[in-house]
């Protein structure tokens, strides 16, 4: 009996002991683990307040919690970083930013369920969710009382932000102020050619997709013993772009995702079925005849095709810059000019204006809100106003003058070398506070101009572009007689609806399912399509045509151009 | 106190069946105090969410009450079943459940024995410690190393050594032919796991009594025969039980490696029950429909885990339960 | 279990039989199947090696050139860069002493706990004995859903504190299986003996039982425990808000998360990412690899303390009926 007793509480002294250990976490927590662990301003007041020196009352510290589905970067205190300490001095306001690391939809599902939610929430695609939920505040109110850096950002787009029942409920990323300014280089979609495939040819001005399949050609016929790639694709998980998307640039439209939208009637068509993808896939065909096509690119994952665009064997590709970006950083690595890429502005024929370039838009379906859970929605909404000053928003993209920017007597601003050498480090974009603020909040979006004539987004302006070129970058730009990469592609025409893809769709509607069900038909038969002898095409093709034509494409159809519709109408006020 | 439990109080007059019972379920209160506290556990956490069932038959929305919500009846079971793919997911399902069951038991067992028949410890210990790392590498990575091994660039080194040895003169696009998909995920699985897998019977070979070995090399027999005779009989009850919980799980066929080294090529291959909740459920938000899938799933195993069951009872092996 | 009490009442381990007490007689055709034995283990052994060598020299080599592929078994511009990065943030220390804490405590409570329910349910004369062990056995095949299992954290209060590690998984059903078989194949009667002896239930199991089938309680314990140490998505759900509970698993999901932000774009934001930042110093691929490496090496350190429970040499070990 004894020993068993004894036995016993042994076990029970070591589970004892293990808590004990585990105490240190376990105890801590238990303020949590009432319902809202949401906010608790008064449970940690930041200790570095004395920045500021005596804090006024309206400036008594406060620690807010956000959580930000839009990037994926380290939890922080906004306070550790640079800009936001400058930003707490004049709020007294820190957040505890938090970022999701699984899927974004299972964390909001469990906020919603819960009712857990932080003081401020962007919750990035899922926002809809988070509406129907009814967990954001309505706002309009406090931006008429504390917001005027608020009104004068947004104001122009009230009407786009409002919802059916008239209020604003979250604040998006993307209102232009001032002059657009596109960006000088390509980091959107574009026609990739090797430099050297230019220079042999004397650099000539090329516009259609022969002529630029004829200078791949001319290029490897020369070449024969080199081993080269002439034209691959990424076709991998989600990122299928590269070869879906490319019938949509190459008829003169940007990127809409699965639908081409008319300008004049503004019906949203898909063109996955069209004579615009057959034209396209039928080159590819041809192309991969001639033994030019890097077939693995069906096969091939991620790390596969920046592997081979990093060995500058490939000497032509379509892709988005932003998508390709490591590979061509690698590239510009070995310093070898003749291997690095030029992107070009390739259409289907001559009368075709390209229109590559992602015209001005305002994304009204993302954005962050203030949730119901919040404690002090006005402390808040007096930060987001404090952050909508002019001189917040040069902090929050440029920097600190002397450090991360500079200033020329004309007041222009730029970047010295170092700078832009020493930004290229994650670890220093974290620390200064650029992972952490440049985006989701609000915010001038991108390509806006400040008063004075500077660009908003230091990527944006034309002398840190410049300075950030290579010789061999401002050699190519010469000979094609432009300063920058985008001066070659033609300038974006007004489209208010801009971009239907990110449209969202109800879920479990015919039309969102049907974009996973056409992305399958179009995987399967695209390889065929390009890989089948060249007198079998036309028989796959039709084939592909009858598969297609049973989804519900007119769904898809409908559902888009009555969103468009929507948003032009909302845009003129309607 | 060992007293207590071992001795009952006798009673007087011819108890009833009941109270028979009764009697010795007191009797064995040890044994109730070691599990059923567990049971009370078990019923909170597994058998209490199962509410949650309920979602498959609404259109779900988390910030609503249960009695708040739409119901839709069966609508995902239908949209389940009636989709044009879905034969071909639940064949695609199933060949890739039995090839992994299969080819899975047998490479396990296989090693198993071939480590139990090495005579050097440290060779011994060596092989089995290596044969487990790859379980430790996440299939995004394993995936990535199969598809470059199998690739026709440079580097895919089966097609490399294929060519080299004369067996095919044109590189083949492995993971572009499709039904090519199931081998490869087949071995990718034994490649991965049976390290890990051989474990459990390496486990249940030390408790073989190691004397039967004794006598049975004094009486002359022969490797095969030690290890048809006495190590696989001694094996059987661990690979019984094993085999009835597998069956069980059966439509769990995971959808890492299908779905990373799945592509359009192959994918009326390689696209499984999983590989679809994915697409249509989770990836949509659509909580009802993963919902529904789970339960088709249950079903499913209900019925193979009390077929293979009784079916065990009735070859007179170990069962489950 | 190190430090579980010897059984006092039991004879010790028998001594170890003398082992070559007569002299092998090794045939032609053992000698072969040693050879080929010792082959086909070899070649498992370069197969199973050579992912983790190969992300070895991935973790090894610097990120940026990485891309390039081609790195096979050593690394081509050897560089810290991504261990650097890894351990950059003072978080993942304290991370790492949790995820120990949580592999230590829910190892054993989950090894003990079900090994006790085992025991239970191999009683045959234990009259609920059928009722627990279905209980327990249709739970593997049973899902609520993640909301459900969500809101039960939530309401036991289990949410951002440690205990959600470790309650949720006190019984693994699977082990407990495993073990229950073990105990089921130990030799006849010893159980009953210690009955005989007058020891009670609970002491049977924790003097008789549990030494016998340490080998089983090892290979639970290894089970447990790597899915303890690998887990991250609990923390995700129920802890993401509370820094002081995260787990190095976690904490590196939380990098390969932010390498994959730096160059992939999700949604909108990429924007301003590909706007500002240019060039990264790491990868997803590299920190992957590093990942695999960091959180898999304790892993294989612990192994051959428990390895040496499961894999004996031939003839030692066992019990003597």
């Amino acid at each position: 009996m004894t020993s068993m007793v004894k036995q016993k509480m042994g076990l029970l002294a070591l589970a004892v002991a293990m808590a004990a250990v585990a105490g240190c976490s376990g105890n801590s927590s238990n303020n949590a683990g009432n319902p809202a662990p949401a906010s608790s301003p008064e449970a940690s007041a930041p200790a570095n307040t004395d920045a500021g020196g005596e804090p006024k009352e309206e400036l008594k510290p406060v620690t807010f919690t956000y959580f930000n589905a839009n990037s994926q970067v380290p939890n922080i205190d906004s306070n550790k970083t640079e800009i936001g300490k400058k930003l707490e001095e004049q709020t007294g306001v820190n957040f505890n930013l938090q970022y999701p690391v699984g899927d974004v939809n299972t964390k909001i599902g469990t906020m919603i369920a819960s009712g857990n939610y932080p003081d401020v929430l962007a919750p990035d695609t899922a926002i809809d969710k988070v509406l129907d939920a009814k967990a954001f505040i309505p706002l309009n109110d406090l931006i008429e009382k504390f917001g005027p850096n608020i009104k004068r950002v947004y104001g122009p787009y009230y009407n786009l932000m409002k919802a059916d029942d008239g209020n604003i409920y979250f604040l998006p990323f993307s209102p232009v102020v001032g002059e657009y300014i596109p960006s000088p280089t390509i980091d959107q979609g574009a026609f990739f050619i090797q430099r050297r495939v230019l220079k042999e040819a004397g650099y000539p001005k090329i516009k259609t997709i022969d002529e630029y399949f004829d200078l791949i050609k001319k290029y490897n016929d020369a070449h024969k013993t080199d081993k080269l790639t002439g034209f691959s694709s990424l076709i991998y998980d989600w990122r299928t772009m590269g070869i879906f998307n490319p019938p949509m640039h190459l008829a003169g439209y940007p990127n809409d995702g699965d639908v081409i939208v008319d300008m004049s009637t503004h019906d949203a068509k898909v063109y996955a079925n069209s004579d615009y993808t057959k034209t396209w896939l039928k080159k590819l065909n041809e192309v991969n005849s001639e033994g030019l096509y890097d077939q693995a690119s069906f096969v091939s994952n991620y790390d596969q095709y920046l592997a081979k665009i990093s060995s500058g064997k490939v000497l032509g590709f379509f892709d988005y810059g932003w998508q390709a970006n490591q590979a061509l950083q690698n590239i510009k690595k070995t310093g070898n000019d003749d291997l690095d890429y030029m992107p070009l502005p390739i259409v289907f024929d001559n009368n075709t204006t390209d229109q590559y370039l992602d015209p001005p838009s305002f994304i009204n379906n993302r954005g962050v809100g203030i949730t119901t859970a919040a404690k002090d929605p006005e402390r808040i909404i007096k930060f987001f106003d404090t952050m909508l000053k002019e001189e917040n928003q040069v902090l929050i993209q440029w920097g600190i003058k002397g450090e991360t920017y500079e200033v020329d007597d004309k007041g222009r601003f730029y970047r010295t070398p170092e700078q832009i050498e020493m930004l290229k480090d994650n670890a220093k974009q974290e620390s200064i506070g650029f992972s952490y603020f440049n985006y989701s909040w609000p915010m001038y979006g991108q390509g806006s101009t400040l008063a004075d004539g500077n660009s908003f987004n230091a990527g944006r302006q034309p002398e840190v572009a410049q300075a950030s070129f290579t010789d061999g970058d401002k050699l190519i730009l010469d000979k094609y007689g432009v300063k920058t990469f985008s001066e070659l592609f033609a300038k974006p025409e007004d489209r208010p609806w801009y971009p239907a893809w990110s449209i969202s769709l109800e879920q479990g509607s015919p039309a969102q399912i049907f974009t996973q069900k056409s992305k399958d038909v179009k995987l399967k038969y695209f390889s065929k399509l390009v890989l089948a002898k060249p007198d079998q095409f036309d028989g796959i093709w039709d084939q592909y045509l009858k598969d297609f034509n049973k989804l519900d494409v007119k769904a898809y159809e409908d559902t888009l151009t009555k969103e468009v519709a929507a948003k032009i109408a909302k845009t003129q006020g309607k | 106190m060992r007293d207590q439990t071992a001795v009952p109080a006798p009673r007087a007059a011819e108890p009833s069946a009941l109270n028979r019972w009764f009697k010795t379920l007191l009797k064995q209160k040890t044994l109730i105090f070691m599990s059923v506290p567990f049971v009370i556990w078990i019923f909170i956490f597994k058998y209490v969410p199962l509410w949650g069932w309920l979602i498959a038959f609404q259109h779900y929305r988390p910030n609503l009450t249960m009695f708040q919500q739409e119901w839709v009846g069966l609508e995902q079971f239908r949209f389940l079943f009636s989709d044009d793919t879905f034969i071909r997911v639940l064949r695609n399902t199933l060949v890739q459940a039995v090839i992994k069951l299969v080819l899975g038991f047998v490479t396990a067992i296989v090693l198993a024995i071939l480590l139990n028949e090495v005579r050097v410890a440290f060779f011994k210990r060596a092989v089995q410690t290596i044969s487990y790392l790859p379980h430790f590498i996440s299939w995004v990575v394993a995936a990535n190393i199969i598809s470059t091994a199998l690739s026709i660039d440079e580097g895919g080194i089966v097609n490399e050594v294929l060519m080299r040895l004369h067996i095919i003169d044109q590189p083949i696009m492995w993971l572009g032919v499709g039904h090519y998909f199931w081998g490869i995920l087949g071995t990718s699985e034994v490649w991965k796991d049976v390290g890990w897998n051989t474990i459990v019977y390496l486990a249940a070979m030390t408790m073989i009594d190691p004397s039967q070995y004794e006598a049975a090399e004094i009486d002359g027999a022969s490797r095969l025969q030690r290890i048809l005779h006495i190590t696989l009989p001694g094996l059987k009850p661990v690979i019984v039980i094993l085999l009835i919980m597998n069956l069980g799980s059966i439509l769990e066929t995971g959808f890492e490696p299908q779905y990373l080294m799945g592509n359009g090529m192959n994918a009326d291959y390689s696209e499984n029950l999983e590989i679809f909740v994915l697409k249509y459920g989770i990836s949509m938000g659509n909580f009802s429909l993963a919902t529904a899938a789970g339960i088709f799933k249950t079903v499913v195993s209900f019925i193979l885990l009390f077929t293979a069951n009784s079916m065990a009872k009735r070859f007179g092996e170990q069962r489950l339960f | 279990m190190a430090n579980t009490v010897r059984p006092a009442a039991e004879p010790a381990p028998q001594p170890q039989q003398p082992k070559k007490m007569h002299k092998r007689f090794q045939s032609p055709g053992d000698r072969i199947f040693d050879t080929l034995n010792v082959l086909v283990l070899s070649l498992l052994v370069v197969f199973t090696l050579y992912p983790f060598i190969n992300t070895l020299a991935v973790s090894l080599n610097d990120a940026n050139d990485s891309i390039k592929g081609g790195i096979y078994l050593l690394p081509r511009d050897l560089s810290f860069d991504n261990y650097k990065y890894v351990f950059k943030e003072a978080t993942i220390f304290h991370a790492t002493l949790i995820s120990i804490l949580r592999t230590v405590i829910g190892t054993v409570v989950t090894v003990f706990c079900s090994a006790m329910v085992a025991y239970t349910i191999s009683r045959p004369e234990f009259v609920l004995r059928k009722f627990v062990t279905i209980m327990f056995i249709l739970t593997m095949y049973l899902n609520g859903g993640l909301i459900p299992n969500y809101l039960l954290m939530r309401d036991l209060d289990l949410i951002g504190t440690f205990w959600v590690y470790i309650v949720p998984g006190i019984i693994g059903v699977f082990n407990m299986i495993v073990i229950r078989s073990f105990i089921e194949g130990l030799p006849d009667g010893i159980i009953e003996s210690a009955r005989i002896d007058g020891a009670g239930e609970f002491r049977t199991f924790i003097q008789i039982v549990v030494p016998l089938a340490l080998p089983a309680l090892a290979t639970v314990a290894l089970f447990t425990g790597v899915y303890q140490w690998n887990s991250w998505f609990d923390v995700f759900l129920y802890n993401s808000e509370k820094v002081n509970l995260s787990t190095l698993q976690y904490e590196l999901m939380k990098m390969l998360a932010n390498s994959n932000s730096n160059s992939s774009m999700t949604s909108a934001s990429a924007f301003a990412n590909s706007a500002n930042s240019s060039s990264n110093f790491v990868t997803p691929s590299s920190i992957r690899a590093t990942m695999t490496i960091v959180a898999s090496l304790p892993m294989i350190i612990v192994y051959p303390f428990l390895q040496k429970y499961f894999v004996k040499g031939m003839t030692v070990g066992g019990v003597k009926g």
